[in-house]
Order: C-alpha cells, then sequence, then structure tokens
C-alpha cells in the first residue's frame, strides 16, 4: 500500500562519523554527541549553523532517567533554535524522520543520530523492560533468552547449525580487524569457539554482540546541495521499515516478513547490491536475515564486523547506514543496510543507497 | 513547497480520567484509534503507517512501547513509528505523521498518542526516582512569576483562566475535571502548590490517550465529497533551544516564536489575531494562556492577558482559546500535545459538538515541552486556501 | 581515575488489566490456563486483540487449555537474575500447552539441560497461594501431572483486576572530571564556573561545554564564582507523596545570580530563610556544610557543588531592580 508516486526529492547521506567503540566510556551521552556531530560536519566544510534540521535517537531506560534526550539538544548547535525532533528509536528511524522531512522541500540539510551507553547497566536486566508487561517482563525475559528460543527454532527447522553460526561469529571478527572502529575483532578458530560453554544455549559467547558505547553522526543534504558537497554522495533509493506483532511466541521465528516487505518496499529486488550491511546482533539473526533477503555469496554482508564487532545500541541501526554508504562513497554502484529493533526481529528497517544516476 | 497536501479525516479520544482502571494499557490506546477510525470510515487494514508518541517510558514502566503496542494498533505488516519530544511529543507525533503523507510516502496514517499515568507516578519519574522532585508546577512556577511581574498582569488573570477552561471542559464529554460550581473564589482559595501556582490552576493527572487519522489530498477531498469535512494542515512546524543558557528567556522562548512564524509563513499568515479563528494551546498551568498569546505573536508582548481579562479567549469570545477545556481539565501528558492538535482539527471540521466555536475555518493548536524547550505547531483550515 | 555513581530506578507499578488478562489472571489462581479464540486459533497467552490483525477478540471466547504441554524450543539460562523466575538454573522455554495454536514461554525446572528437548512434555508447577499473576505458575516440570508447591490457599475471592510489577535496575555512570573537580573546590568554599573561549558565557554547575557553540568546556577554561549574590526568582513548593519523597513541609527553592556575573544558579535550596521571607531581590550569601562533611549527591546544583548546601541570608538591604526577575538562566 505505498503510495504510487512516492517520495519525489533526491537526497543522500554526504558524511557521517562514529566515536571510537568501546567497552565503557567515560564520557557523557551529550559529550559523545559534541564530538561526533563535529567530526561528521567538519570534512564537508560545515557547520552546525548549516543545520536546518536536526533528529537525534536514543533511549531512556539505556540511560537510566527521564527525558534523558533533553541534554543532547546541547551537542547540536540549537540556538538559534532549530527545527528539530527525537525519537525513542535507533537512529536509522531518526534517519528515516530526516529524509521525509528533506522531502518538503524547503530546507536541504539534516544531520541525525543514535547514541547511547550501554555500560551503565545490566541488560538482562533493563530489557525485559521492553517486553509484553503482562506476561513476559515480569519472568525477567531478556533478549539473550529470545534470541535463543529464536536461533534453536533456526536450527530445528534445518536453516542452520551451531557450526555455521560460528563461522558468522569468525567471519566478523576477522572482517573487523581492518575497521579500526570495531571493537571485537581477531581470527578465532571455530572449533575453538564451538568449545566455549553455552550462555544461553544453544548460544555462546560468539554468537553474542559486546556491550559497546558510542554514538553515530550523520549528515543528509537534498540533491544538488549533495553534488556541491562531495563526490559521489551515497543516495537514498529506497527506504521503508515494518513491524510484527509484539510476542515472539505469536510469530513463526523462521522468518523475517517484516525485513522481506520493507525490503520490497525499499526496491532492493529490482537491483542487484554489492554490500549488506546487517544489523545482526546475534550470529543466526545474520543468517536469518541472509535468507530472507535472498542475498546470495556474492553479495559481501558484513564487511565492518557488523554489530558483533561492535553494538552501540541506539547507534548500531545508524551505523550500518554509514557503513553502506561507504561502499557508494568508495566507488560503490549499490548497498543495503538494515536495522531492527525488539525481541526476535520484531521490527526491520531497510535503506538503499545508490550511486548518483 | 511541492508537498503532498494533508488532511485530518478521523479524530478520537478516550475519556480521560485519574485512572482508567477499567483498561489495559493496550486497551487504552486501542480505545482512541477505534474511535478516530470509525469517524474516518476506516479500519486497521485501511491504514498504511502508525507513528506513536507518548512521554518518557519511565512513567508506565514499559520501554519503547511501541514494540508492545504494534499488534493493538493493527500495525503488523506495516511502519510503526514512535517519537518522543518531551510534552510536546504530541504534536510532534501530529507533524511526523503529516511528514510521512507530505512526502508521499504512505496515504492513510495513523498517529496515536497516550500516556496511563496510573500504573505510575510522574512526580517520581520526573526526579528519576529521588526525593524533593520539584515536578513540573515547581520548575514552570519562576517563569509565570516572572511574566506577572513583566506584564503587571493582576492575579486574578491566572484564575479567570483556570475557571474558563473548566466552564468548557463542562461541554467536552471526554474532559478529565468535570467542576460544575467552578468559580473564581474556589481557585483562589485552593491551596497554593508551586507559588505563584495553585492547585486549581493546575493541570490534572490523567489517564488518556487521542487518535487521529491523517490522509492525502485525494483522501481529504474524497471524505470532503462524502459529507464528512476534513481538517487541512496549512502550517506545521517544532522548533527545540537548549535547556539553558546566560540570557535565555523561558516567558518568551526563542523557538516558541520561530515555529509559529514558521508555520505563519506557510500558512499564508501574516496577522495570526484577525486570520485564525481559535487555538488549542497547551496551557497546564493557568497563566501559560497569555504567555503563549504573546508566543504566537496573537496578542502583543505584555498584553496577553487583557485577551483574558477581556473575556476574548472565552468560547463566545473573538479568539476562543481551549475551547475543549484544555490541559488545565484533561493531562494525559503524551497524549496532551495530540489533544491540542486534534481539536483544532475538530473545530474546523465543525465537529467539535458543545464546545463549536462558531464559524471556525482556521485554527492554530500548539505544545511545548521540557523546560520550555521543544515547541510543535500547526494550523489547520476547512480548506486549503482559507484566506483567497 | 574515573568515579563512577550507582543508582537505582525502583519502582512498584500497578497496571489495570482489562478484560482479558483479568480473566487470565483470575484463572490463574484458579490453576486454570485461559487463551482466547480468534478464528480457528486459541491464542495463549490471551490477548483483547488478534496479534496479526489487531481485530478486536471476544471476552467471551475464552477457553481453557493445558494445563499440560509440549516444549517447542527452550534455551538454559546457567546463572538466572534476579527478575527470573527460579533462583537455581532453569531453562526457559516456548511450550504449546494441549488445545492451544501458540506457544506460552515460561520456566521449566528439570535442575540439568539434558533433561531436555524439543518435544518434551511439562506441566505447572502451581505456587500454592496465587494472587493472579504470571508467577503463579513457579515453573513448568517434566510430565503430563500438574503440581501444587506448598498448601493450597485457593482461588481468588473476586475476580483479580490488577497486578503489581516491580522493576528494580541499578545504574552505573561516570562522574564527569569537571563535576569531581567542582566537588574538591566546593570543600575549600570556592564555586567554580567555566568561562567559554569563543562566545566569554560562563556556565555553572559543571556542565563541561558551551550549548550556544558546542564546544567542551575543560579545567583550563574553570573560573572562580563569588559567594554572594541576589534572588532573581523562586517556588515555594508544597510537596505531594510518591515513592521516595524526603519532603514533608513547603520548601523554597530560589535563583540566585551572583554578584558582578551573568550566571545564575537555578533551583537553589535556602539556608535560615523562612519561606515567607523568600522574594526577589533578597541578598543571600553561600551556606557552606563542614569540610569534613561527607556530602552525598542530594546538595545543591545535585551534587555539583557538594559542600554548597545553599543560600543564606547575608543581612545587606534588598536590590531594587525590575528586571532581577527575568534572570532565570
Ligand atoms: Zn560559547
Amino acid at each position: 500500500m505505498v503510495a504510487t508516486n512516492g517520495p519525489r526529492t533526491d537526497i543522500a547521506v554526504v558524511g557521517w562519523a562514529q566515536t571510537p567503540m568501546v567497552r565503557r566510556t567515560d564520557l557523557s551521552e551529550t559529550q559523545l554527541l559534541l564530538r561526533v556531530i563535529t567530526a561528521a560536519l567538519e570534512p564537508l566544510g560545515l557547520t552546525r549553523a548549516d543545520i536546518d534540521f536536526t533528529c537525534l535517537g536514543s533511549c531512556d531506560y539505556i540511560t537510566g532517567q527521564a527525558f534523558s534526550f533533553v541534554s543532547n539538544l546541547d551537542a547540536i548547535g540549537a540556538w538559534p533554535p532549530k527545527r528539530d525532533s527525537h525519537v525513542e528509536m535507533d537512529g536509522a528511524w531518526a534517519l528515516y524522520e530526516a529524509w521525509l522531512r528533506l522531502q518538503e522541500g524547503d530546507i536541504e540539510i539534516a544531520v541525525v543520530t543514535g547514541s547511547g551507553r550501554s555500560s551503565t547497566g545490566d541488560p538482562t536486566l533493563i530489557y525485559p523492560m521492553e517486553m509484553d508487561p503482562f506476561y513476559l517482563a515480569p519472568l525477567g525475559a531478556d533478549p539473550l533468552t529470545f534470541a535463543a528460543l529464536q536461533a534453536r527454532a533456526l536450527i530445528q527447522a534445518g536453516i542452520t547449525d551451531e557450526r555455521a553460526m560460528a563461522e558468522v561469529a569468525a567471519r566478523s571478527r576477522r572482517d573487523a580487524r581492518s575497521n579500526p572502529d570495531a571493537q571485537v575483532k581477531g581470527d578465532a578458530d571455530i572449533d575453538t569457539l564451538l568449545a566455549g560453554e553455552y550462555v544461553r544455549a544453544p548460544l555462546r559467547r560468539h554468537d553474542l554482540p559486546p556491550i559497546t558505547d558510542g554514538a553515530a553522526a550523520m549528515v543528509l543534504a537534498t540533491g544538488d546541495r549533495a553534488r556541491k558537497l562531495r563526490e559521489r554522495p551515497a543516495f537514498i533509493t529506497g527506504f521503508d521499515h515494518r513491524t510484527e506483532c509484539h510476542n515472539p511466541g505469536y510469530r513463526d521465528l523462521t522468518d523475517s516478513p517484516s525485513t522481506r516487505i520493507a525490503a520490497e518496499a525499499a526496491g532492493l529486488g529490482t537491483s542487484p547490491v554489492e554490500v549488506a550491511e546487517l544489523q545482526a546482533a546475534f550470529t543466526h539473526e545474520e543468517i536469518l536475515l541472509r535468507r530472507v533477503l535472498d542475498l546470495g555469496g556474492e553479495v559481501a554482508v558484513n564487511r565492518s564486523g557488523g554489530a558483533l564487532a561492535s553494538n552501540p545500541i541506539m547507534a548500531t541501526g545508524l551505523a550500518r547506514i554509514g557503513y553502506a554508504a561507504n561502499h557508494v562513497f568508495g566507488g560503490g554502484k549499490r548497498a543495503l543496510a538494515h536495522s531492527t529493533s525488539g525481541p526476535c526481529l520484531q521490527q526491520n528497517l531497510v535503506c538503499i543507497l545508490e550511486e548518483d544516476a | 513547497m511541492s508537498t503532498e497536501p494533508a488532511a485530518i479525516v478521523g479524530v478520537g479520544q478516550t475519556h480521560h480520567k485519574s485512572r482508567r482502571h477499567d483498561v489495559s494499557f493496550g486497551g487504552l490506546v486501542r480505545e482512541a484509534a477505534f474511535r478516530a477510525l470509525d469517524d474516518a470510515h476506516m479500519t486497521f487494514a485501511d491504514i498504511d503507517a502508525v507513528v506513536i508518541g507518548k512521554a518518557p517510558d519511565l512513567f508506565e514502566g514499559v520501554m519503547k512501547p511501541e514494540l508492545y503496542l504494534s499488534d493493538a494498533l493493527g500495525a503488523v505488516g506495516k511502519p510503526m513509528f514512535r517519537v518522543h519530544t518531551a510534552g510536546s511529543v504530541g504534536g510532534t507525533t501530529a507533524i511526523v505523521a503529516a511528514s510521512h503523507v507530505q512526502a508521499r510516502k504512505h496515504e492513510r496514517v495513523l498517529a496515536v498518542a497516550f500516556e496511563k499515568q496510573s500504573e505510575g507516578n510522574a512526580q517520581f519519574a520526573l526526579g528519576s526516582g529521588r526525593g524533593a522532585s520539584l515536578g513540573a508546577g515547581g520548575a514552570f512556577a519562576p517563569f509565570i512569576r516572572a511574566y506577572i511581574e513583566r506584564s503587571g498582569a493582576p492575579e486574578h488573570i491566572g484564575w479567570k483562566v483556570a475557571v474558563k477552561d473548566r466552564q468548557n471542559a463542562l461541554k467536552n464529554p471526554y474532559a478529565h475535571l468535570r467542576i460544575p460550581d467552578i468559580s473564581i473564589e474556589k481557585v483562589k482559595e485552593s491551596p497554593m502548590m508551586w507559588e505563584p501556582l495553585r492547585y486549581l490552576e493546575s493541570c490534572p493527572s490523567s489517564d488518556g490517550a487521542c487518535a487521529v487519522v491523517l490522509t492525502n489530498e485525494a483522501g481529504g477531498t474524497a471524505a470532503a465529497a462524502d459529507g464528512r469535512p476534513p481538517a487541512w494542515i496549512i502550517g506545521a512546524s517544532s522548533r527545540s533551544e537548549p535547556p539553558s543558557f546566560p540570557g535565555r528567556d523561558p516567558v518568551r522562548p526563542a523557538a516558541c516564536v520561530q515555529a509559529a512564524w514558521d508555520v505563519y509563513e506557510q500558512a499564508g499568515i501574516t496577522n495570526p489575531r484577525q486570520q485564525i479563528d481559535m487555538a488549542e494551546l497547551y496551557v497546564p498551568f493557568s497563566w501559560h494562556e497569555a504567555i503563549w498569546l504573546e508566543g504566537h505573536d496573537i496578542a502583543a508582548a505584555g498584553e496577553g492577558w487583557r485577551m483574558i481579562d477581556d473575556d476574548e479567549t472565552a468560547l463566545t469570545g473573538s479568539f476562543p482559546v481551549n475551547a475543549s477545556g484544555g490541559v488545565l481539565s484533561s493531562n494525559p501528558i503524551g497524549a496532551s500535545g495530540l489533544l491540542r492538535f486534534a481539536e483544532a482539527a475538530n473545530q474546523v471540521r465543525g465537529a467539535a459538538g458543545e464546545h463549536q466555536v462558531a464559524g471556525a475555518k482556521v485554527a492554530l493548536a500548539m505544545a511545548y515541552g521540557a523546560n520550555s524547550q521543544y515547541f510543535s505547531t500547526w494550523v489547520v483550515a476547512s480548506s486549503l486556501q482559507p484566506f483567497d | 581515575m574515573t568515579r563512577f555513581v550507582e543508582n537505582s530506578i525502583v519502582f512498584p507499578y500497578k497496571r489495570s488489566l482489562g478484560p482479558v488478562i483479568g480473566a487470565f489472571m483470575t484463572g490463574l489462581t484458579e490453576q486454570r490456563i485461559l487463551g482466547i479464540r480468534s478464528g480457528d486459533q486459541v491464542i495463549v497467552p490471551p490477548l483483547e486483540w488478534d496479534p496479526q490483525t489487531g481485530a478486536e477478540l471476544d471476552p467471551d471466547g475464552m477457553v481453557e487449555v493445558g494445563p499440560a504441554g509440549t516444549v517447542e524450543s527452550w534455551t538454559w539460562v546457567p546463572a538466572p537474575s534476579e527478575q527470573h523466575p527460579l533462583g537455581h538454573p532453569f531453562a526457559f522455554a516456548f511450550i504449546r500447552l494441549d488445545g492451544a495454536s501458540t506457544p506460552l514461554l515460561h520456566a521449566v525446572d528439570t535442575g540439568a539441560p539434558d533433561a531436555l528437548r524439543v518435544g518434551a512434555r511439562v506441566a505447572p508447577r502451581w505456587r500454592g497461594s496465587r494472587v493472579g499473576h504470571i508467577g503463579d505458575i513457579i515453573a513448568f516440570v517434566p510430565g503430563e501431572q500438574p503440581e501444587v508447591d506448598g498448601p493450597d490457599s485457593g482461588p481468588a475471592e473476586a475476580p483479580v483486576t490488577m497486578m503489581d510489577y516491580n522493576a528494580s535496575i541499578t545504574y552505573r555512570n561516570p562522574v564527569p572530571p569537571v563535576l569531581d573537580r567542582l566537588r574538591e573546590a566546593s570543600r575549600d568554599q570556592r564555586i567554580i564556573g567555566q568561562r567559554c573561549p569563543v562566545c566569554e558565557r560562563v556556565y555553572s554547575g559543571g556542565r563541561g561545554y558551551c550549548p550556544i557553540d558546542a564546544v567542551e568546556l575543560g579545567e583550563e577554561q574553570d573560573v572562580d564564582l563569588p559567594h554572594t549574590g541576589t534572588i532573581t526568582n523562586f517556588t515555594i513548593v508544597t510537596p505531594v507523596q510518591y515513592p521516595g519523597q524526603t519532603e514533608t513541609e513547603p520548601f523554597a527553592r530560589v535563583f540566585v545570580l551572583l554578584d558582578g556575573t551573568d550566571v545564575i544558579l537555578p533551583y537553589q535550596p535556602v539556608v535560615e530563610l523562612p519561606v515567607g521571607e523568600v522574594r526577589v531581590g533578597k541578598r543571600v550569601a553561600a551556606a557552606w556544610a563542614p569540610p569534613n562533611d561527607d556530602i552525598d549527591d542530594a546538595g545543591a546544583m545535585g551534587g555539583a557543588y557538594g559542600h554548597l548546601i545553599g543560600w543564606i541570608p547575608s543581612g545587606e538591604p534588598d536590590v531594587e531592580d525590575p528586571d532581577l526577575v527575568n534572570r532565570i538562566f
């Protein structure tokens, strides 16, 4: 039911930056954003005064404080006041809002961010809060548990096995070696990985993402402005996100229909992509997403090391779009980025980036 | 601008109360959603995307509730988008939902905002669990003192607003506070809560939800042809400014003034007092009516209180404000902004029932949040070119 | 060395259940597990709406399922968290109860992971005393027969309509170095501000950056601020009670403009100044705790000026300036 005439304005990613991805930072979220916004703008010769619209993505429950995003306004240079918004979602959705806003054609440049300091709390105690408040949160049902249940469903269905999952982990760490921003990297022997203890059977430590503090900022510009700001801007030619019902018990965990619909609406199938950056925080999620998106062996998946190498929650998805943009900046034709939210890939976002037509 | 015109073709809200113990978290938002869909002659199947807004997740202890509520709002297989811009969030939710249509991404969008304050405690959440929480009243009282001193307004202005909005609420079947014998005496004798604000000059704490169905030009035109007049969005803006710095003026915040003029420019408004017929302004404490009349240049600086004193903002006055009873009568925090935007839409649709402002064709709505930093504003009209 | 502080967010939420979840919870007190019909499906646990379409489901269509069921997927929890239903290692499993179309997530208590497999049959172990909460089932156990743990206190006397939810999360946050500098300086009765090198504005409270210029402010930007000032604005708060509230009597919070600066310290406590005597223009001076007192984060400015406990009348005549009241920030 996508509008037949569709969005009309050319909008491109012209730059982005991320903070170092670390297990624990001493910096506040506002400081992370101060630095990363400056880092995204400077190479383009832009200042905060050039920004027409900002949209920040962050989460109070990660920070542990109501209205935690309000102090982040200090990082965007909102004086004089800015056209601005905030989503309690990954920065990838902040990008989506900015992309819609730029369609209106009255402004040219937007900055979006995603930020989170996951080191402050215990994820197994925080994340049950996002589950069904009657049936699941009171059991302390945490994301690790749901990921493990989905992994077992995939194994049971013959879609993957523990070795294939370990191979995803090993490849991610190997690829992350050439990514200076990655947190978990190195060579890993599959059999050694498989000899590890289960954290939540059938998941072992290597199937899980690290805990990461970090932030990302991205600069968007409308067509002609984008072409003036840099060579090879990464044009957003398809952008969509979809959700599923919440309780994973009501879903077929061997499929990800919302990813499929979002990819179709974003026009993934119209021509091949060379690279894909998938927000797969667990090894089996990459396997499932590849399958649902019908990505063949010729598509380079998560060359950055992916969320298994660094997982700055609320910025992980935006960083995926950044890495996909890097592919286009560097000479690539077409790239796919994916972000997700909720238990067992409840909500999925697909963004297609292309070189200038 | 090359954007698709957007229209509101359905509005719904819950009955607002201190405690809606009769419904679950999901049941509350569905109550508003179904009313809006019924009003639009639609079902979930007709909706392309859902945008949801609410104030901090700590209020109910449900993190990212757009996840739990996705199936409650019929969003399976559709986009579900979550906005959070503090107290202005309900307004921003409407604006972001409109953006989906204006960008031609979707044709029919459901915007929902809610708060179920009774599940938790806002004072607790505002203080992040610590003692001596000032509450919103304590935070805003100094701004109000500054307004009073600056404008030289007499103290009864606050009481008058408190009475007027509660009298309007008696004409709104969904309003939370219903005080049939409300009077100046009653307000001035109510306890002093946050000097200079008295108890009856303050908003209640409510459970409630609001929903709005937005569509494109074809959808709005079709509804009109079907005898269901839409409200057309002729201007919308959200602006923010930092929490504090030396010289910042929270009584006439620049973000408020700029958002207002963004909207006026889009709408072709040069004389807001003359061209706008009524306003739904976010007034959680009585004096904010005068403050925002000035912030939107409906009254000159220092003169907003005179419109109140002269009964011009009464339901039958020359510029009615908060005909619905406003935030002073119902305050489901996250929904309070969307209620302003929805009530303004109903006014220009001629669908406001007993609190209809006669002949309203152009209406302003605004919401604000945090330390008077986040502003969302729109103007809706009964036609796309109301000033031709 | 960065200092970290911990704070816990603990709140007893009270959830209203509505017709369907309420009936399910009431059923639990009766040792019955209810689902709800949607077309030819039986949704367990029951919702008010169909999880795929959002269509309203009829509460009269609630049907009993189980009590036994089949494990569809499971995982082992070797180190349970404080929120988990069991204090010893256990499994979380999707259990398809007999007669249900969808699985229920719950704990399975088998002692060891090797006792579990997909397809295993399990039945509930009920709590003896049940309140209408998903935890009325302690866990599922292998076999077909439900069990009751301890003496059975029977079903609820009235339908269950509400549920308690107690969440406790502890956060551990780094204290920015500027805040530690300010705290330490406050021991020596110094109030440190920071001057932005770009716009020259001075900020109080250890903010660490200028929001106008979006630049960070470091130790080299620290400046000493005066200890005397004038109240520009205030509020007197009548405390309402909520969990964690520490106040019982009306208390004042004042805005202090420091002498010879543009700096306002907002929402400051007062010392030896009755609420009735707080007014705009009143002259005040910093009041300090003894240097060796251990000051927690509850001091003025949320701990930034730990030993600055508030503002005390200086005895000087009031400042008469009609513009003072506008100095809020
Ligand atoms: Zn500066």
